[in-house]
């Protein structure tokens, strides 16, 4: 029903499932950013409405407060959430398109942590043969994704996306005349995709700290002092605004190569089982 | 399972329904098995049923009870009724047609049902005979929401695949993508008009000659009405049709009260911004009138069932031809054009990530 989309428990947010099957809390943000720029790489290779996009982004990013990234790999849940938010959206991909795609982003990844040769090769897709293993390997993990996205979620499928809300707001703060204001919080909104806040924050929130980097980054005044803040016109609380511009920020800090590279061969649950076991201390 | 199945109870276009009793509680329930497809996964209808349904509680809308998992298949449990309209009417009905008592009690339930929907941002957009469930009380309940969906601001663009063919809009048959609840209310209307007299009220064959059905009878809209439906959805197509005449449906239905009629005429307007919507259309003086309020007298008939106490007082209504009741332009909203707006920026969006903020490596 169109009421409004559940968010995650405190103790949901305290405790991932992630996190209780010892996943440190930096790696899991890294692998939630990270799967959600494959599904918006996807969606650009598929030319995907935007809503698909973000609808499939906001899912994915739900599923991993009900499960663990080492039970669910974060390139199957990818495919599975753009696969099922495309039919939510009405504009339904083919199978074997999402597979070729996904199967070309899985294989430049590899390409990319590939231990051979330095420097490396230039990148070259070899496509599958549809009677190989491959495809039908692919379409089974799509098909069993999806399954556990909607099982998972209680067919909780229902989202609200901020694109109409935010243009109202501007035209309240009368900030539509700048249209560099209204593209950079468009394009926070955008970013913000990559991280949980969808999931954990009320919409009006999350708009609110888009306008508020926004006018920040742009000097433009808006009345902050008590009794006039401009963020309670939304219902907006201060403390929510800012942890959320935090989640936004984050995406933006320095990252040496191997934090960037370390996600990309993470793909996988058993990548990720791989890893943990790797650890010095994976006593658990 | 949990549940022993029993006979088949009806099939449709993507399911089959069978009477099941529950293990444990011996409850009858309707069990709607889905088969799951390796060529598309979940389908999209169940998706949305179950979505759907899950949150929509009222006594005119079919409870879903529970959602079974498994390899092959997903099962529906759903509270069981006694048959869909379409039997009830062939079980019931003379020759199809209900009599006026148990008419009005269907029609209220339905549109109780479907305001229900529309309060909740629900279209249902597949309105008919078949989709609507009557159990032994009387009561008529909405069932299969495999085609309904969510909606919200902005108001996105639909798909046009929706409607079996009879009971589809004008607007929808035109071609438009924008449609909302009015749509729903359309369906009504033809429902209506088939309880009465028996026999859907617009056949058409295809897409085309199910509009040229409906304009023989309601006439063909001027040109006017089209370009103004043409500016609110221009996704409409338009073309050049015979110009018919509009037939009173009291010369179709002559059965029919006056008041039926008058609620019929508000519901089947070819413009969809001039059709009641399902709450206003609860409160037509047809579902008051004198002589009309007691039908627990037919007390010989198990299946009427009265509408239920609340009903509104006829004095309330705006007793005037629908010309006056809605103004032939809509106010300029702005809030609309603000949606279109949005909606015309959420299109060209894919590019917004890599544009803003300028610092953001990939
Ligand atoms: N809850 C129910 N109780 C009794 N019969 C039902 C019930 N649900 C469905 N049916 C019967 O099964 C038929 C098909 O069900 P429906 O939900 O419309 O499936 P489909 O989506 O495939 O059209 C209905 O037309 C009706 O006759
Ligand atoms: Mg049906």
């Amino acid at each position: 029903m169109a009421g409004l989309p559940p968010l995650a428990s405190l103790s949901q947010i305290k405790n991932t499932p992630s996190s209780l099957d010892g996943i440190p809390a930096d790696l899991e943000e890294d692998l939630r950013a990270y799967g959600c720029k494959l599904i918006h790489q996807a969606g650009v290779l598929l030319k995907l409405k935007q809503v698909a996009v973000a609808t499939a982004q906001i899912l994915f990013q739900r599923f991993f407060y009900v499960s663990s990234m080492k039970q669910f790999g974060i390139g199957d849940t990818g495919m599975g959430a753009l696969y099922l938010s495309s039919k939510l959206q009405e504009c339904p991909v083919k199978m074997r398109d999402l597979i070729n795609v996904f199967d070309l982003l899985f294989q430049r990844a590899a390409h990319t942590v590939s231990p051979s040769s330095h420097p490396l090769p230039d990148f070259k897709y070899s496509p599958m043969s549809y009677f190989g293993s491959t495809f039908y390997d692919l379409k089974e993990s799509l098909v069993v994704s999806e399954m556990q996205i909607l099982k998972r979620l209680g067919f909780n499928t229902n989202v609200v996306l901020p694109y109409g809300t935010l243009v109202n707001y501007m035209r309240l703060l009368g900030l539509t005349s700048r249209e560099d204001a209204v593209s950079r919080a468009w394009g926070y909104l955008n970013d913000a995709l990559q991280t949980p806040v969808y999931a954990l924050y009320a919409v009006p929130t999350i708009i609110s700290a888009a306008i508020l980097l926004t006018t920040r980054h742009l000097d433009i005044p808006l009345p902050s002092t008590p009794p006039n803040c401009w963020w309670e016109l939304f219902d907006a609380e201060w403390e929510d605004l800012w942890t959320v511009c935090g989640y936004i920020m984050r995406l933006y800090r320095e990252r040496s190569p191997e934090e960037r590279s370390r996600v990309v061969g993470m793909m996988g649950k058993k990548d990720v089982r791989r890893w943990l076991e790797s650890r010095p201390n994976a006593s658990q | 399972m949990n549940y022993i199945q029993l006979e088949k109870l009806g099939e449709g276009t993507y399911a089959t329904v069978y009477k099941g009793r529950s293990r444990t509680t011996n409850e009858i329930v309707a069990l709607k098995e889905i088969h799951l497809d390796a060529e598309e996964g979940t389908p999209s209808t169940a998706i949305r049923e179950i979505s759907l349904m899950k949150e929509l509680k009222h006594v005119n809308i079919v409870r879903l009870h529970d959602v079974i998992h498994t390899e092959t298949k997903l099962v529906l449990i759903f509270e069981y009724c006694e048959r869909d309209l379409k039997k009830y009417m062939d079980a019931h009905g003379d020759r199809g047609a209900l009599d006026p008592l148990t008419v009005r009690s269907f029609m209220f339930q339905l549109l109780m049902g479907t305001a229900f929907c529309h309060e909740n941002r629900v279209l249902h957009r597949d309105l008919k005979p078949q989709n609507l469930l009557i159990n032994r009380k009387g009561e008529l309940k909405l069932g299969d929401f495999g085609l309904a969906r969510a909606f919200g601001v902005p108001v996105n663009t639909f798909s046009n695949e929706v409607v079996t063919l009879w009971y589809r809009a004008p607007d929808v048959l035109l071609g438009s993508r924008t449609y909302s609840t009015s749509i729903d209310v359309w369906s009504c209307g033809c429902i209506f008009a088939e309880m009465i007299s028996g026999v859907p009220l617009f056949r058409g064959r295809d897409n085309n000659d199910q509009l040229l059905h409906i304009m023989r009878i309601i006439g063909t809209p001027d040109e006017r009405t089209i370009r103004k439906m043409a500016q609110e959805s221009p996704e409409i197509q338009v073309k050049q049709w015979p110009r018919y005449p509009k037939i009173p449906f009291q010369q179709i239905l002559p059965k029919a009260s006056p008041q039926a009629i008058d609620l019929l005429e508000r519901l089947l307007q070819f413009d969809p911004a001039k059709r009641l919507t399902a709450a206003e259309a609860l409160q037509h003086p047809y579902f008051a009138s004198a002589g009309m309020s007691a039908p627990s007298a037919a007390a010989g008939q198990p299946y009427a069932m009265a509408p239920p106490a609340a009903m509104p007082p006829p004095s309330n209504y705006p007793y005037q031809h629908p010309q006056q009741v809605y103004p032939q332009q809509a106010p300029p909203n702005p809030q609309m054009a603000a949606m279109q707006q949005a909606q015309a920026m959420a299109q060209q969006a894919p590019n917004g990530y890599a544009q803003y903020p300028a610092g953001y490596t990939r």
